[in-house]
């Protein structure tokens, strides 16, 4: 007796309760994921943006890699490694001054021997634009109008063929 | 052979997926900007897509690989293409000359219709996984009574 094997193809309209279910269950996996994700994370983006740092309205003009490197060349600018957080070792570019938005006023006032408002700065950080800009902002606050925000951060730099050098947190 | 087929699109589309969202996981904040610069999402949502947006497309990638709750990553996926689609071509028609964000958060693919197509692709191949019948290998037959 012939036996018609079972059917492999869906029936009309079968697949949508149990695709629905899925990814339902799917989405709430991601949800609780999501959350201890952002709760575990030391560096976590906060929850809620903040439009001024996604309107690009900086703080400072940008200059592209090319140009910085002519300038760094020449030596006339100082540049200034700003980035939020820096790990034991990390790469920077020779000869950078270290200001933070947590420590801006403490990192200022330590280079006040080396530099003044006087100078003009380029500032890099890892090619986020916000805090960077939020640190062009607070120095000409403070009467540093020379500045400018590398495009592309420490990254497009090294990319460019920069040079790179390996500090340690302590300085050396 | 439909087994085939339907393993190998798991397999691509999850695979896909999962190299999407690593390097947005890795770099909530630069993704954030990436999905700003589409000028589509409101600034209030706009660092909840950045954190959500990866974990969906890791956990649907690996629900598609694994093949556990294949039709319903499926689905995801399928919608998922669609928002991109959107965004991409919300993008072409405002002229905007921005990074796709498509799999990495820095610089990366320029807009374009390449990319339209390629999703387009993507959609394709995300169909025999949500209407088949057969799991193509999936572990999920292990899970059925």
């Amino acid at each position: 007796m012939l036996q018609v094997p079972p059917s492999t193809t869906p029936t009309a309209g079968s697949w949508r309760p149990v695709s629905l279910r899925e990814a339902g269950l799917l989405m709430l996996i991601a949800f609780l994921a999501t959350g201890v994700s952002w709760f575990l994370r030391s560096d976590g983006l906060s929850l809620t943006a903040d439009p001024i740092g996604y309107e690009l309205e900086l703080a400072a003009p940008l200059i592209q890699v090319d140009p910085a490197l002519a300038l760094y060349d020449e030596g006339d600018y100082l540049f200034v490694d700003a980035r939020p957080s820096l790990t034991d070792e990390f790469q920077t570019i020779p000869g950078a001054f270290f200001i933070s938005e947590d420590s801006f006023d403490d990192d200022l006032l330590g280079y006040f021997d080396f530099m003044g408002p006087e100078d003009r700065f380029i500032l890099f950080g890892d090619g986020n634009l916000l805090p960077i800009s939020n640190i062009a902002a607070r120095m000409k606050e403070r009467g540093y109008e020379n500045l400018f925000i590398l495009k592309g951060g420490l990254a497009a730099w090294r990319a460019a063929g920069g040079e790179i050098s390996m500090r340690t947190g302590d300085g050396s | 052979m439909k087994a085939i087929l339907v393993l190998g699109c798991r397999l691509f589309v999850g695979g896909i997926f999962i190299y999407a969202s690593l390097d947005k996981l890795v770099h909530p904040q630069a993704f954030a900007e990436a999905i700003s610069h589409y000028r589509i999402v409101p600034y209030p949502l706009l660092h909840l897509c950045a954190h959500l947006l990866p974990v969906v497309e890791f956990v649907t990638g690996s629900a598609l690989v694994l093949g556990i709750g294949r039709r319903g990553a499926a689905l995801l996926a399928c919608a998922m293409t669609l928002v991109f689609m959107v965004g991409i071509t919300s993008a072409l028609i405002r002229n905007l000359d921005i990074s796709c964000g498509c799999f990495n958060t820095d610089g990366g693919h320029g807009v374009g219709f390449d990319l339209l197509w390629r999703d387009g692709i993507l959609f394709l191949l995300c169909l025999p996984p949500l209407l088949a019948e057969d799991s193509g290998f999936g572990l999920e037959r292990f899970f059925r009574k």
